[in-house]
């Protein structure tokens, strides 16, 4: 977009040496044509900026209505609360069918972005297995492109999703063992990748270990982004594909309950993302594998990276999290826990 | 009688005639527009619209941004987000939220800017198109208020009226030079008109170029010319009845020329200093004043030779000088471009009308008319004189 101003070149560059005269009115009528030098501050330190008003209404205080965000109260119920976790059981077969679609998502308010998903979605819907589960996994792909799945774990290389581009129309059968234990993701891997991926071709991938975790209300939180205008950078931060959606319909979870967070990054061009949360501190397990816990407020995850959250809330309340990149926060990476009794 | 009907048969039939090809055109433009998609598929497809804003305007008043918005292109855009240094903000659209071709509305965000920063607007489409409009410094947008008018008179008036009054007081020093030193003095303000009506015609197709393709055609700039230019034509017939002008007559179109000019210096000054665009310093306002005091010689030298009272150079200067505060007033408080282009074309027309008037005077008058070496050294002087004070006030 080009600049446009109503001036000539010679009305602009003459005053450079010259300091600005706030009043004009004044120009002439105190004689005071002289203006001195730089000094700003001379006419503003005594008086309000002008910019300010007092009480206006802050970002931090977008909850509610007041956050704008598209849709109804349980819209991403299906992205946010997995699937249940199945006690392991030997050989068991779990099957799932995903088809690839083209949707425009309305990801902001009156702002539809043409998606490529898996089942209409972006992210995509959570795959979820108990470890030494066979999967099942049938693509079927009804997009205008090529597509795969691949899948971060352990698996045979010919089930990996690289090598096998599904042609539109056509279908694909993964079928490997569930492991190792943790959270991981799926999503296509065909070129150009980062196309691909920012399209919204992702979602969260589950492994519950043969021993269960603890009873605990689960949720998932995929963050990710949306390019909607194609010039290789984000304009609307999510998590599970709504930008502002937590602020306008806060997640319910009871206070001193355990609380189970499977948080993974598929943010598209910008190289970390990340969660803070306000008022308490959680236990992160990264990748969900492993013995180490780690005990913070704030995550950092690269691209591709991803961990599990447990927290039980101390106090009830507002509890806000967000990416703590405040340009994300800002553009829709942003929500509440209402956390009650 | 027969005969007569016959013959007013014979004009209907004429008529008729003429109306054919309009309807054979409307014809063709039905299947045109009804065919218009399968017309296309047989070279190619048509590229997706741009699905950009115009943003024409950025206001800001205590805990406000105002972005004045327009829709350039042929399909309908709506506005769907609204970002303030790449944050999403809250915001209410005073007027329509989707915009068909060519129309405007105003989004209104409250904002807590931070005085002399720079700051960001962007505007989204529904189909997640961002426009951004980068503001070099936000400073309070100026209001109406009387203090601001009279301010801008007062800066209209010292670069133009009172620049211009200055230089008619050459005329008692003008009516002692002798008629070869009149006629380079003549030319000179041929030449000064004619670097007016070059600058005018520059800024004229500047703005033009700027606007919306479907708004910016360059015949808005020929139509502004040749209206101003046609128009000055006929009032300097009536002003010297029929023969070419001289004397008063001759002044007043000077004036007049001049003033038109000045009306557009006078918006380009108010817009500018309103947008946050220009430093209205002491230096530019010298500057202004010191490259319009030989506008004054030039209204000046027609009437060396006639006699004339004190009240009517004085209406001869408002003429020439107040546009100038009229144009800061419009410049300040609204926001036109389309006029902005328009002001400056009519400013280029009279100008060169003028200069065609002063011409034939010279032609005529002069000794040795237009060839003579006082007549061509004046036109240069003239254009020389007004470039090398523009150096002052630029």
């Amino acid at each position: 977009m080009t600049k446009k101003k109503l001036t000539r070149g010679k009305l602009l560059a003459a005053a450079a040496p010259l300091a600005a005269v706030p009043i004009v009115g004044k120009l002439a009528l105190d004689g005071q044509a002289e203006a001195s030098g730089h000094d700003h501050s001379s006419h503003s330190s005594t008086r309000v900026p002008a910019s300010h008003v007092q009480g206006r209404m802050g970002h931090s205080a977008m909850v509610g209505e007041e956050a704008p965000a598209v849709g109804g109260p349980n819209d991403l119920d299906a992205l946010l609360y997995p699937p249940p976790a199945l006690p392991y059981e030997p050989g068991r077969v779990r099957e799932y069918t995903l088809t690839a679609t083209d949707v425009d998502l309305e990801v902001a308010p009156g702002i539809f972005f043409p998606a490529w998903t898996y089942n209409g979605t972006a992210p995509g819907p959570v795959i979820r297995a108990t470890e030494g589960d066979i999967l099942r996994v049938r693509f079927l792909n009804a997009g205008s492109h090529p597509h795969t799945i691949h899948f971060h774990g352990i698996h045979p290389a010919n089930m990996d999703g690289v090598f096998e581009n599904v042609e539109p129309g056509g279908q694909f059968t993964y079928r490997f063992e569930a492991r190792p234990a943790g959270l991981h993701l799926y999503h296509c891997h065909s070129t150009p990748l980062k196309k691909h991926i920012h399209k919204g071709l992702y979602g969260a991938f589950i492994i519950d270990p043969k021993e269960p975790r603890p009873p605990a209300q689960e949720l998932v939180f995929v963050m990710n982004g949306f390019d909607t205008d194609a010039d290789g950078g984000n304009n609307f931060y999510t998590v599970n594909g709504r930008s502002f959606y937590y602020a306008r319909y806060p997640i319910r979870v009871k206070r001193s309950e355990l609380v189970r967070i499977y948080l993974a990054n598929l943010t598209e061009f910008d190289l970390v993302n990340s969660l803070h949360l306000h008022a308490d501190f959680f236990r992160y397990q990264p990748t969900g594998t492993g013995d180490y816990w780690e005990y913070t407020d704030t995550v950092m995850q690269c691209q591709g990276q991803r961990g599990v959250l447990e927290i039980e809330f101390a106090g009830t309340g507002l509890h806000m999290f967000h990416a703590h990149q405040s340009e994300f926060a800002e553009l829709g990476w942003m929500g509440f826990f209402e956390v009650v009794d | 009688m027969e005969a007569g009907s016959a013959t007013v048969r014979g004009r209907m039939g004429w008529r008729l005639w003429a109306v054919v090809p309009v309807l054979l055109l409307a014809l063709a433009v039905g299947f045109v527009v009804t065919s218009s998609s399968s017309l296309v598929d047989l070279v190619g497809t048509n590229p997706p619209p741009a699905d950009e804003f115009d943003i024409r305007r950025v206001e800001f008043s205590p805990g406000e941004i105002r972005i004045t918005v327009r829709n350039p292109q042929r399909d309908d855009l709506t506005i769907a987000n609204v970002n303030v240094d790449d944050a999403i903000v809250p915001f209410t659209v005073d007027g329509p939220t989707t915009l068909g071709r060519l129309r405007s509305s105003t989004i209104v965000v409250p904002f807590d800017w931070v005085e002399e920063d720079p700051i960001t607007v962007g505007v989204t489409s529904s189909t997640g198109i961002e426009t951004v409009e980068e503001i070099p410094a936000a400073i309070e947008t100026p209001t109406p208020s009387v203090e601001g008018f009279l301010g801008y008179a007062l800066i209209g008036a010292l670069v133009g009226v009172l620049p211009v009054a200055l230089g008619l007081l050459w005329l008692p020093a003008l009516r002692h030079a002798g008629p070869e030193w009149l006629s380079a003095f003549m030319a000179f303000t041929a030449g000064l008109l004619s670097f007016l009506g070059v600058e005018a015609l520059s800024e004229s197709f500047q703005l033009q170029a700027a606007l919306p393709s479907a708004l910016g055609g360059t015949g808005l700039v020929l139509l502004g010319v040749a209206l101003s230019f046609l128009g000055m034509t006929a009032l300097a017939g009536r002003l010297s009845g029929g023969s070419a002008a001289t004397g008063l007559a001759l002044a007043l179109l000077v004036a007049i020329g001049i003033g038109l000019h000045n009306l557009g210096e006078g918006l380009a000054i108010g817009a500018s200093f309103a947008l946050g665009e220009l430093q209205l310093g002491t230096f530019l306002i010298v500057g202004f004043m010191i490259h319009n005091v030989t506008e004054g010689l030039g209204i000046a030298t027609p009437v060396a030779k006639t006699r004339v009272t004190i009240l009517t150079l004085a209406g001869l200067a408002l003429v020439a000088g107040a546009p100038t505060i009229l144009g800061t007033w419009i410049g300040g408080y609204t926001s036109s471009d389309v006029l902005g282009a328009l002001f400056f074309a009519i400013a280029a027309g009279a100008a060169f009308q003028v200069v065609v008037e002063v011409g034939r005077y010279v032609a005529r008058s002069a000794p040795g008319g237009l060839r003579s070496g006082y007549a061509i050294a004046g036109f240069l002087a003239g254009i020389a004189t007004m470039f090398v004070t523009g150096i002052l006030a630029g």
